[in-house]
């Protein structure tokens, strides 16, 4: 959106017709014309409105507006239309002035090539994007359930409030989350840890369905999510907006405020968020002890030295309190096994609480970033960063004899980033990127919980390097890239045996990666895209060291110390385009193999411990291959109208063992439609959306690899009302939202609480976003 | 200038982060003091008119992991009334820690659980918490005519002591953790 603005500014000081100046008089006129970003097909029945004057105007057919009698003076435009991104300028009026404006309109429709950021070329991997005017209207939702509304993404939950993001088929460690490029550290291992990353402090987060992460360091096999802060806008006035929503099933409230001011070379903004709900409901009882409370908080500071240089120093903390609902918490099988045979989990109760104890998880995360960035318009560029990272983890569980109050385990992870990346644009339409980075993590447990550790104290360094060509020519994109990483971890763990003693171990890893990559535009209209990835990724603590009981799932999950590095092969094939400008369409077929891939294996052994029998479960290799792809269709059936389709496939496989993999998500559909009002009554841009989704039975399973059988499919309908209105300088969105409109009780394979309670209930949500 | 004293700090900060790498290593992990473990459970049986007890123990002194448990039963005598009495012990402690304490003193958050496949041996409370609900640390527990089979003492935390059947002994309605389920062989003759 920077881009964007800068483009329409540029052509803003270029149109301006020069006038005679009459002090205190009104007679200019600002005239201009609105056109589709992507098409520069002029739209029609934008609305343009000049705040400090009042005054408005809605775009004709041929996309132009004129605002007469406009006094001279400083002014900010905003422009809107329905389903696209509203823009705001800031001009100063000191004659008749005409201006251009492009608006990114078929977002909605079709997404964009990833434009990482202003010096990036475009990628030629496949990516999706949520802007900030999605974010506002779905204010109540985590990261990862906020993502689910990009195809091909699933989330892997625990309950309602802790959800990790499934890209084709792979999360936690397999999926790199970078938050302002940074990759996020902390637990992301466990399966019922949530990424400690507040949605609404950013303007856009991105999904990479990609091949290979080769710019980032961390475990990615192939796909990345971007979290990208609100950038901070040229504005020389304070700037800032609200948002509140309030949520029926919780009794959820959300509040959000973000403020930011630009001087000439220093500029800064601050946001936070607190979010508090209560136990939740499914359709016919409530979840006890499923509240969560959060406060997260952002400051960002920008400092051009000179016109080249310029300085970012950002920091973010979130905290968070996760209720875990108290049902599901269990000692051993035949706790499991009597569970699984409620209906209604134990502990239901019939009365709402806001209160949370234990099982509950309470988590902090702290980023410190620095940046320099030395640019010299496109030709070239250098970023340097420094990034600190502390992550503290403490889970409680329901203990005896007061202990609750004691945590059950409790991290702290401290990381310290180094990078230095530099972008240059060579002749022949090519241009070269490449970067160093550092990273050291230090992982430790607190001695506070009285329990032995799951996973062990540990001391890692990580160096690496990587190169990346892009030649962008007329209709053709062409990427190439390594990069290598070398590995060093000491470990200390304590014995399982008695008497208790450190053991060390240390290891070293080396890995390298490559991809290529095609972009190819046939016409204006269709375009593909393919791409192959070769990636590794190092085994993590936990698969290589854990020794001990998982609670939440009843097992004895062993470690193995010996485990190789996995290795992926993944091709990403991808079409899209569109027929007249009416039905567009967009597929990316995926086939990846990865070999000596960790998973976690039930053995045939039981073990016998005082708190009775548990089924054993050892980390183990074997060779996987996943494949499947997501098709997207949307129909414009007038102006007004339009149709949304996707499906995701997916399919998992042990090529070794001749076997379904666990915990892949099952197929789904989705559909909407939409139908859009320029103006009713006071309101304009108002949206109306009903929307449905079908998630079929997981049926890629054996009886064997599980408990009990995945849960039938489900469908679920959802209702949107959203509208926009010029408040004279504020601008306000509003929108009501229904979840779960039939209140269906249904489970969700990859809901890890699936075992014991239904899924949530009927939810009715209503918001604002206040901006000014 | 301003942009090298930039420039300057990032590579102080560089060197700092650079000279911590030497001789770094993982903090020495704490050997937690596992104060909560249950190592030990023996169910000491005292014939009601006065006898040899007879002992059940169950003893796993390493936890969840390692070596198995060491479990060791008694004989029992036909037609015979017995005074039961369970102690909990964590031996990992020294002196070992006597666990029935805790559970005594949270009396309303625990119940043990029996049940037995031998024919005609049953259990009966002889304690409970200060509502009147059973606990079962102390009970008493009959034979009949000679037979074989399992005992399995359960104890539950945060059982939901008023659900239907549980302060009769019956586990089915009882939810709560498992904080023990151990399974003796018994041998009535």
């Amino acid at each position: 959106m920077w881009a964007l603005s800068k483009r329409a500014l540029l052509y803003l000081f270029t149109c301006i017709i020069p006038g005679l100046i009459f002090a205190q008089q009104c007679p200019w006129n600002v005239t201009g014309s609105v056109k589709d970003m992507s098409t520069g097909i002029p739209i029609t029945n934008a609305h343009v409105y000049v705040k400090e004057a009042s005054l408005k105007d809605v775009t004709d057919s041929l996309g132009l507006f004129t605002i007469g009698a406009v006094c001279e003076g400083n002014y900010h435009l905003a422009i809107s239309h329905v389903g696209c991104e509203s823009q705001e300028l800031f001009l100063s009026i000191s004659g008749d002035t005409s201006i251009l404006i492009f608006l990114d309109h078929h977002g909605q429709l079709l997404n964009e090539v990833a434009i990482l950021d202003q010096w990036e070329n475009p990628s030629t991997e496949e990516s999706h994007s949520l802007h900030s005017d999605h974010m506002a209207k779905y204010s109540n939702k985590n990261l990862a359930t906020m993502l689910e509304d990009i195809s091909g993404v699933r989330t892997l939950k625990n309950g309602s409030g802790i959800a990790k993001p499934v890209v084709h088929g792979l999360y936690g460690n397999r999926l790199t989350i970078l938050n302002n490029g940074i990759a996020q550290g902390g637990q992301q291992w466990g399966a019922d840890h949530s990424p400690e990353i507040d949605p609404l402090l950013a303007n856009k987060i991105t999904v990479i369905k990609g091949v290979s992460a080769l710019e980032y360091m961390g475990n990615s096999l192939g796909s990345v999510v971007l979290v990208e802060p609100k950038r901070i806008g040229k504005e020389p006035h304070l700037h800032g907006e609200g948002r509140y929503f309030f949520e029926s099933n919780g009794l959820g409230n959300g509040l959000h405020l973000a403020l930011q001011q630009s001087h000439k070379s220093f500029a800064w903004q601050a946001v936070g968020t607190l979010k508090k709900s209560g136990d939740k409901r499914t359709a016919d009882y409530f979840l006890k002890n499923t509240g969560n409370e959060e406060a997260h908080l952002a400051l960002q500071v920008e400092k051009s030295w000179s016109k080249k240089w310029l300085s970012r120093l950002y920091f973010s903390s979130f905290n968070a309190n996760f209720g875990v609902l108290r049902g599901s918490h269990i000692g051993n099988l035949t706790d499991l096994k009597s569970a699984l045979e409620r209906d209604v989990p134990f502990y239901t109760k019939d009365k709402f609480s806001y209160a949370i104890g234990a099982p509950y998880q309470k988590v902090n995360h702290h980023l410190l970033k620095l940046q320099t960035n030395y640019s010299q318009g496109d030709k070239e560029s250098l970023d340097i960063s420094y990034a600190q990272q502390i992550n503290l983890r403490k889970e409680f569980d329901v203990r005896r004899s007061g202990r609750s109050d004691m945590p059950a385990m409790s991290l702290r992870q401290v990381s310290s980033f180094l990078e230095a990346k530099y972008r240059r644009a060579l002749a022949h339409h090519w241009s070269f990127k490449s970067g160093v980075q550092l990273n050291r993590v230090d992982n430790s447990n607190l001695p506070e919980t009285g329990i032995l550790p799951l996973i062990p104290n540990y001391l890692t360094y990580e160096y690496g390097a990587f190169g990346m060509a892009t030649k962008s020519m007329k209709r053709t994109t062409i990427q190439i890239g390594g990069r290598y990483d070398f590995e060093q971890r000491k470990v200390a763990a304590i014995s399982n045996g008695v008497p208790r003693r450190v053991i060390r171990h240390e290891k070293e890893y080396q890995a390298m990666s490559a991809m290529g990559g095609m972009r190819h535009e046939f016409n204006k209209a269709w375009n593909m895209s393919y791409n192959l990835g070769f990636a590794t990724r190092n085994p993590e603590v936990n698969e290589l060291y854990s020794n001990g009981l998982h609670q939440g799932v009843s097992g004895i999950e062993e470690g193995d110390p010996e485990l190789n590095k996995e290795v992926s092969l993944k091709h990403t094939w991808s079409l899209k385009g569109d027929i007249k400008g009416k039905l567009f369409f967009e597929g990316l077929f995926y086939y990846q193999n990865i070999d000596d891939y960790i998973f976690i294996n039930p053995q045939d052994e039981v073990r016998l411990t005082i708190r009775g029998a548990f089924p054993v479960f050892k980390y183990e290799q074997t060779d996987a291959r996943l494949m499947g792809f997501d098709v997207t269709a949307t129909y414009q059936a007038s102006e007004q109208m339009y149709f949304k389709g996707s499906y995701s496939y997916l399919d998992g496989y042990d090529r070794k063992h001749q076997m379904p993999l666990v915990y892949m998500p099952s197929n789904h559909l989705k559909g909407s439609f939409n139908y859009q009002i320029p103006s009713l009554g006071k309101f304009h841009n108002v949206e109306f959306q009903v929307n449905s989704r079908y998630v079929f039975e997981q049926t890629n399973l054996l009886p064997s690899q599980d408990f009990v059988a995945p849960p039938a499919g489900y469908h679920l309908l959802g209702l949107k009302i959203s509208g926009e209105r010029q408040l004279r300088k504020l601008r306000l969105v509003s929108f009501i939202r229904m979840e779960n409109l039939g209140n269906v009780a249904y489970r969700d394979y990859l809901n890890r609480q699936r075992y014991f309670a239904d899924d949530l209930g009927f939810n009715l949500l209503a918001g604002f976003n206040l901006k000014f | 200038m301003k942009q090298i004293n930039a420039l300057l700090a990032l590579s102080v900060l560089s060197l700092v982060f650079f000279s911590s790498c030497k001789k770094d290593d993982p903090k020495e992990p704490v050997i937690p003091n596992e104060e909560e473990v249950i190592t030990t459970l023996n169910l000491t049986l005292t014939p009601v008119g006065g006898g040899t007890p007879v002992e059940f123990k169950f003893k796993d002194l390493d936890g969840d992991g390692g070596n198995p448990p060491v479990i060791s039963v008694g004989k029992l005598d036909t037609n015979t009334q017995y005074t039961g009495s369970i102690a909990l012990f964590n031996e990992l402690e020294s002196p070992a820690d006597t666990i029935t304490l805790e559970v005594e003193e949270e009396a309303d958050e625990h119940q043990f659980f029996f049940e037995s496949t031998a024919n005609g041996l049953t259990v009966a409370y002889d304690d409970a918490d200060d509502n009147g609900k059973p606990l079962g640390i102390a009970t008493t527990i009959t034979t009949q005519g000679a037979s074989t089979g399992t005992l399995t003492i359960t104890l539950r935390h945060e059982p939901i002591k008023d659900a239907a059947g549980v302060s009769m002994g019956d586990i089915t309605n009882a939810g709560g953790e498992t904080d023990i389920e151990v399974t003796f062989d018994v041998g009535i003759e």
